[in-house]
């Protein structure tokens, strides 16, 4: 397949503005501005474009949310707040071609009538922070933004703002927060940000990927876009692939290919020649695939299908050495760190599992606890949480208790009990004499 | 107004009422922890959740408002029932359950939760080692504050107190995820003028109020509904108390005045009231006092008023409505004596209402209020002084404690010239210059209204039974009559209301109208004479007919 | 790269906050792109941090009094944030990532071998005040993994022999 968003990749001084205008650059915008919000909003509804971040929910559709009538301001946020592990394809594209992302911020922030947007990063991308901000300082003096943006009459600031190690605040909602100045504490929804977003206003919150696709959807057209992939799962996507393949790195893809073909063909198959045992096809919050699911085509709806999900597109791949508890454990050990604490379940819950894994790592663990996991995992899930975190650590934990059950119970077999602390000998201590117990 | 059914109770709420609050007025409890009626809803600890027919989750009660036609199930729910279940494991998997040490025990949600829904098989969480925060297990977090930080379920309540209701933001959650933690910055102390608030809200024993703790179980305090005499704002509050010994007051739900909210002034002024300086009626005649019986002592004074060559009263904004009007129609009107109600300035008070406004004061007494709704003249220490310069030959100081001025060597001097009865229940200078001194009971021992600086009349009711169902002998045994022998329910010794002693004076001077019997026939007579209360009826003051549900919001805080 | 070291202000200098005129105009910059000041609690942290090195109680109370919030309110949001540093850190903070891609692809060597090296764990510094050893979760370069932070700048694709050359070259400059 032709780069769509990687197009630069590889491409000297790839960064500059003015690169980027010799391949074609912020005609989407010029367009944009020429079509009005409706009919940008409605040529990215007719592309079936579908968030990048991973909820996978169709964008024009998010947009349209924000209500027609709102008096005050309305906000834009671009989430690149990317954290999830096994995920680093919104850092290729700022790396590459960061002005991709300010065009496609534009042209939602006009589809929506926001006159403000924020692109909000983690705090350990200094780097690409940096980046940002400069090709936010290129697109000014060009016109691109500001004050009345290339005589449309339109407004324009668009802002870097950096996180600062919190893997939550990838949340729509948490980030939102964070953007206030708050801890990154998820909120209660209803309302959605499209209605209650970042200062009491509308919010639209998308994920890099996503707005870079929108500037290539209003240039080449809705239609083009839906004919890559698959029906309702269409346009290209960035595949991360890491772990023990052979070439590790980001690929551009359409959607619907295998995930054989991404390991195998793209990724160069398993490293060292070994066997494929098991991979997390979405990001560490999907649940694991077996190498019996590597045939499973590699968009939303078919992982959904498998009892997965695609999640951001970050493929951890796993060979035959691996042992699964171990795994189950790391992964165990982020969420309850990245575990902001606010509800129960979570804050209790990521935590209670990462103490039993390490026990049973530690050989220490006991029968019951494969069933204990699951039932941890299962009351930290579907709804139980205020935002989705307890179903990132319920389900790919479950998951690969479900599916590895063996490899559990073996090391449980094999695991002697924990010291008991010696109970101090009192004086006083045996059989009661008066009463004769 | 939707209407809703729920566990099968049929149900009509205002609008925007959540499910928590339908599912009260149905007489359903749903659990909640974190959840409270003054504070914004966060929706954090879970426990609240319930199943709504056609909905595929479960939806909090706390966040979710009923609607027409909604059918909710909570009890009759096994999903929202395993919900419920899984929520206290992941609670009590961190809790060190122990309730027997615990001062919270008795007014705690967790414990109360954990009682309702014993016989579950959850136990899990027994086998487990337990989250501690080293350090922050017995730790005075402010003047009146104790952590206790593994009690805590991170329910925020206190953060959103400090944040939302006293304003000064001075708690915060440290860390995150389950190491998170309830502190002040940089262990700063926590300096609130509400701080007690904040154990008030706390569900569990993680914050407790450190004069309270470890001294009377929860469970055998009696809680009377009254208002705090700490200034005009007047805040309505329980006194808390058990076997004639005041522990506390908490604070009592008025949307109107203090919410659910009452600040350290006021609250800590409970424990003063457990004084009682004076026990018996005495008389000082040549140079010696005596201790006297009732009988005595007021036909004594009868005898001072019927000969007095002028008359000077110094009333009270202290006082209550019954009380001053009595001492107006009695002395002013009857007997054409004067009478003035000195106020001292205060420091500024302020309180949150339940509409989120502030209210303010900076008068001192429970009834300035009330004092010039009766047409009484209020003066400053000047005027007070004024007044008692003005020579009579009987003064009357029905509260010493009126204005600081009575405790002056000066007024003192001008006490000592002619007769002076004076009504105390403190140590005071002022009775040690009275020819009469009759000791009245607290706050706790009397009964009667307070009129709020924003004029609204609220009625305070007796802790101790009425004076007079208990009898004490002259050897102070307790007489055959008493109900129970064992313990003297009575406030202390033979004090007795400021209003009783003004009816028994009718009474012997023969003022006809003044013959009363209760509190509640001085409103009657004050409310059909006096047209400042006008239309006011005794029965339907101040909050006091709540049902067995209000005790329970009480237990917000 | 020549990555940036980091100079700490001591706790003594940090007790009681002024901002400058430089900081000042930081600020000034920063105020007008959010419609409430609390907004720019984590930008002017960053800039605390960027200046002093490291978040004090003092600085705390400073950007409090700044932007008219509690200082508890600021130190809940420092503490809920891994980056903000409350401690006088080292010149060099070794941030390793132990997540999964990095955790089985070298990472727990480089970890084995740092501890080794430096003779400290996860949370310390070494005696002369030059490295501090971190563990940290995902940094989202699994691709090029396994990978340190180290300050600001991302070093990819280690192994022990370029993780020593790395720090003999910082450790040489320092």
């Amino acid at each position: 397949m032709e780069p769509v968003l990687l197009r630069a990749r590889g491409v000297p001084d790839s960064r500059s503005i003015a690169t980027y205008l010799a391949a074609g650059g912020y005609e989407g915008w010029k367009k944009a501005l020429g079509m009005g919000p409706d009919a940008v909003t409605k040529e990215v509804l007719d592309s079936e474009l579908r968030g990048r971040g991973g909820a996978g929910f169709p964008t024009g559709r998010k947009w349209s949310f924000v209500p027609k009538d709102h008096p005050g301001p309305r906000y834009l946020v671009c989430n690149a707040d990317e954290s999830e592990p096994g995920t680093f394809k919104d850092r290729e594209i700022i790396e590459y071609d960061p002005h991709q992302v300010v065009e496609g911020v534009a042209i939602a922030s006009f589809a929506i009538k926001a006159n403000t947007a924020y692109i909000y990063i983690r705090g350990e991308f200094v780097r690409w922070a940096r980046i940002l901000e400069d090709a936010i300082a290129e697109a000014r003096q060009r016109g691109f933004l500001g004050k009345n943006v290339m005589g449309s009459g339109f407004d324009l600031d668009v802002w870097v703002h950096r996180g600062a190690g919190a893997y939550i605040c990838g949340e729509e909602t948490a980030l939102l927060e964070s953007i206030e100045g708050k801890r990154g504490f998820p909120r209660l929804k209803p309302p959605f940000p499209a209605v209650v977003g970042v200062f009491g206003q509308p919010t639209v919150i998308n994920n890099v990927e996503t707005l870079a696709c929108v500037p290539h959807i209003i240039v080449r057209g809705a239609a083009w876009f839906a004919s890559i992939g698959r029906p309702k799962n269409t346009g290209p996507k960035l595949f991360c692939v890491s772990g023990h393949v052979n070439r590790p790195g980001v690929f551009e893809l359409p959607l619907g290919v295998t995930f054989r073909e991404i390991i195998e063909e793209h990724a160069g198959g398993v490293r060292g020649g070994r066997q494929l045992k098991a991979f997390f096809p979405g990001g560490s919050s999907a649940p694991i695939l077996t190498a019996a699911e590597v045939d499973t085509m590699a968009d939303f709806d078919a992982c959904a299908a498998a009892g997965t999900m695609l999640g951001s597109g970050g493929i951890i791949v796993f060979d035959d050495t691996v042992d699964m508890v171990d795994v189950a454990d790391n992964v165990a050990h982020f969420y309850a760190h990245e575990s902001c604490g606010q509800c129960t379940p979570c804050r209790e819950g990521s935590d209670w599992c990462m103490d039993i894994l390490d026990r049973i790592v530690a050989g220490h663990g006991r029968p019951a606890d494969p069933d204990t996991l699951l039932r941890i995992c299962r009351f930290s899930s579907a709804g139980m949480t205020i935002c989705p975190l307890g179903d990132a650590f319920a389900l790919p934990i479950s998951s690969i208790v479900n599916k590895y059950r063996s490899e559990f119970e073996r090391r449980i077999a094999s695991a002697t009990p924990l010291p008991q602390k010696k109970q101090p000998v009192l004086p006083w201590a045996g059989p009661c004499p008066g009463f004769g117990i | 107004m939707p209407k809703l059914t729920i566990d099968g109770h049929e149900v009509e709420v205002a609008a925007g009422t959540n499910l928590i609050e339908a599912a009260r007025a149905a007489g359903v409890a749903i659990p909640y922890f974190c959840y409270h009626p003054y504070l914004t809803v966060v929706g954090q600890c879970r426990i609240c959740m319930v199943e709504i027919a056609g909905q595929p989750r479960l939806a909090l009660g706390c966040a979710t408002p009923a609607a027409d036609g909604m059918v909710v199930k909570v009890e009759t729910s096994e999903r929202a029932r395993e919900a419920r279940e899984a929520v206290m494991e992941f609670l009590l998997a961190n809790h060190p359950l122990d309730c027997p040490v615990c001062d919270q025990a008795g007014e705690c949600l967790l414990q109360d939760h954990s009682m309702r829904e014993q016989g579950s098989e959850f136990a899990t969480h027994m086998t487990e080692t337990r989250r501690t925060f080293p350090g922050y297990e017995r730790r005075l977090i402010g003047p009146h504050v104790v952590q206790n930080q593994n009690r805590c379920i991170h329910c925020s309540r206190c953060i959103r107190f400090t944040r939302e209701i006293s304003g000064t933001a001075a708690l915060t959650y440290k860390s995150r995820g389950n190491s998170t933690f309830i502190d002040t910055f940089d262990g700063s102390a926590f300096d609130d003028p509400m701080s007690a608030c904040a154990a008030d809200v706390c569900p569990v024993g993680a914050l407790t109020v450190r004069e309270f703790r470890f001294r009377k179980r929860s469970w055998k305090l009696l809680s009377t509904p009254s208002v705090c005499p700490g200034c005009s704002i007047g805040c309505n509050i329980f006194i808390d108390h058990h076997e004639r010994v005041v522990y506390r007051f908490t604070p009592r739900e008025n949307p109107a005045i203090n919410a659910t909210w009452l600040c350290d002034h006021g609250r800590f002024l409970a424990e003063p009231l457990n004084e009682q300086a004076y026990l018996d009626p005495q008389h000082r005649t040549g140079g010696q006092t005596i201790r006297v019986g009732w009988g005595e002592a007021l036909a004594g004074i009868a005898a001072e008023l019927k000969d007095a060559s002028g008359l000077r009263v110094v009333a009270s904004a202290n006082l209550s409505n019954e009380e001053l009007f009595l001492a107006r129609e009695l002395f002013g009107r009857h007997l054409k004596g004067e009478i003035a109600v000195p106020v001292a300035p205060g420091e500024p008070r302020k309180m949150r209402n339940g509409k989120g406004e502030w209210l303010h004061a900076t008068d001192p007494h429970a009834n300035s209020a009330g004092a010039r709704r009766l047409g009484l003249d209020l003066v400053d220490g000047e005027g007070l002084s004024r007044f008692l310069y003005g020579g009579a030959g009987l003064t009357l100081i029905l509260d010493p404690g009126a204005h600081p001025f009575l405790a002056s060597p000066e007024a003192l001097q001008l006490l000592r010239v002619g007769t002076t009865v004076v009504w105390a229940r403190r140590e005071h200078p002022a009775a040690h210059a009275a020819t009469w001194l009759l000791p009245t009971p607290s706050l706790a021992g009397n009964e009667g209204t307070f009129t709020s600086s924003a004029g609204a009349v609220q009625r305070f009711a007796q802790a101790f039974a009425a004076p007079g169902t208990v009898h004490r002998t002259a050897t102070g045994a307790m007489s055959p009559s008493c109900p129970t022998i064992a313990v003297p329910w009575g406030p202390p010794g033979e004090a007795r209301p400021l209003w009783l002693t003004l009816a028994a004076l009718a009474r012997e001077l023969g003022v006809p109208p003044l013959d009363l019997a209760s509190p509640a026939d001085v409103f009657a007579l004050m409310a059909r004479k006096d047209k400042a209360f006008a239309g006011l009826a005794w029965e339907t003051l101040g909050g006091l007919q709540q049902d067995e549900s209000f005790r329970e919001r009480q237990h917000v805080g | 790269m020549s990555t940036r070291p980091i100079v700490a202000a001591s706790p003594e200098a940090l007790q009681i906050v002024t901002f400058d005129a430089t900081m000042e105009a930081r600020i000034a910059e920063l105020l007008p792109r959010y419609p409430t000041r609390r907004a720019a609690i984590l930008p002017l942290l960053w800039l605390c941090q960027e200046r002093f090195g490291w978040i004090s109680p003092g600085v705390v109370r400073a950007v409090a009094a700044r932007l008219g919030e509690s200082p508890a309110f600021v130190e809940g949001v420092v503490s809920f944030y891994t980056m903000y540093q409350t401690a006088p850190p080292a010149r060099y903070v070794l941030q390793v990532c132990t997540t999964i891609s990095c955790a089985w692809c070298g990472g727990r060597e480089l970890v084995a071998h740092l501890k080794e090296r430096l003779g400290i764990s996860f949370g310390e510094k070494t005696p002369d005040g030059v490295f501090q050893l971190v563990g940290v979760q995902c940094l989202g370069a699994c691709g090029q993994a396994p990978v340190i932070q180290i300050n600001d700048d991302y070093y990819e694709n280690l192994d022990i022999a370029k993780l020593d050359a790395i720090l003999d070259e910082l450790a040489g400059r320092s």
